[in-house]
């Protein structure tokens, strides 16, 4: 089976097909879907290019035999879990990563898709515009530049000198922060 | 303004294909490309963390061999596990076997009866004479 020929028929269509007939093809054209986020995965926690192929491989391995003894609905979270759990473990066991797995990684993607769709965004609107000014002046730059002004990573990086991997924390805890904000305000109105 | 505000909060949940990733590995997307990839990957871990790990291959370009050969193996493994697989239907199917005996027995069975057959001796051929057959008269 040639994958680029599915290419009309989406992850979910083709989970139903695999759990219809157990055909592992079909698992097959939805792994490959993924292989080059897979390496890119393996390699930002790896950092060994050689591990890090091994590593999507023993991840192929794992998702067909685990796909026969489970339903997974959402295919993109779960085989980005078991990619960074697998990594996890690797790093453990050579005694890089000490640290407790959390509970996010621990919780199943149903769940972490179910918290990061929680918020109705149309009725949050002005109460958005407020929540951004009450960010730190770093994560309002970036916000503000990032979405509204839309510039890329370089562009910011460029106009504020702040480094690549500050601008992408800025955007990243930016955006948790208002969440926050946005739920705390929710909770007092 | 304000699409752009809700953008904010709007995990995009679109897919991603590995050329345009490839372009942007290579800076060849445009302005608008580029910043829609990048809020796909503020807005998704998976992609993010993708990203940031295919950025650290030393040689981005031969990143789309290394993706094939992990195809290719992938084929292969679906592949053997699949004809372990029909091998093991087939052990799951007595009816299989049953039809494989049947077709010995017959087969063995004919070979028994054309051999009887060829070993039986011939009733012996009335003697054949030279001479001509006198006709009563």
């Amino acid at each position: 089976m040639s994958p680029a020929k599915y290419n009309h028929i989406d992850d979910n269509e083709l989970l139903q097909r695999f759990y219809t007939d157990h055909d592992n093809e079909w698992l097959g054209i939805l792994l490959q879907r993924y292989t080059m986020l897979l390496l890119g995965v393996c390699m930002k926690y790896l950092k060994n290019e050689e591990e890090a192929k091994d590593s999507v491989q023993q991840v192929f391995l794992k998702a067909i035999n685990e796909m026969h003894k489970y339903k997974v609905d959402y295919f993109k979270s779960w085989i980005y879990m078991v990619a960074k759990n697998h990594c996890l473990m690797k790093l453990r066991d050579k005694g890089k990563y000490t640290t407790e797995i959390n509970e996010q990684l621990m919780a199943t993607p149903d769940e972490i898709t179910d918290k990061n769709n929680y918020i109705e965004k149309d009725k949050a609107l002005t109460s958005m515009a407020e929540a951004l000014l009450q960010l730190n002046k770093e994560q309002q730059v970036c916000i503000t530049l990032f979405y509204l002004e839309k510039k890329s990573y370089q562009e910011i990086t460029a106009q504020t000198n702040f480094s690549l991997l500050q601008v992408k924390s800025y955007i990243q805890n930016g955006k948790r922060n208002l969440k926050l904000l946005m739920d705390k305000r929710k909770v007092d109105s | 303004m304000s699409d752009d505000l809700k953008n904010i909060l709007n995990n995009s949940n679109k897919d991603i294909d590995n050329q345009k990733l490839m372009d942007y590995l290579s800076r060849q997307l445009s302005k608008q490309d580029t910043h829609d990839l990048e809020k796909m990957m503020a807005d998704d871990d998976f992609i993010n963390d993708a990203v940031e790990g295919l950025e650290q291959f030393n040689n981005v370009k031969k990143l789309p061999l290394s993706v094939e050969q992990l195809n290719r193996d992938l084929q292969k493994q679906i592949s053997k596990k699949k004809a372990r697989r029909e091998k093991r239907k087939l052990k799951e199917q007595p009816w299989a076997y049953f039809a494989i005996i049947l077709l010995l027995i017959l087969t063995i069975a004919c070979y028994i009866i054309i051999k009887r057959r060829m070993d039986t001796p011939k009733p012996p051929a009335p003697p054949v004479t030279s001479q001509p057959i006198r006709l009563k008269e």
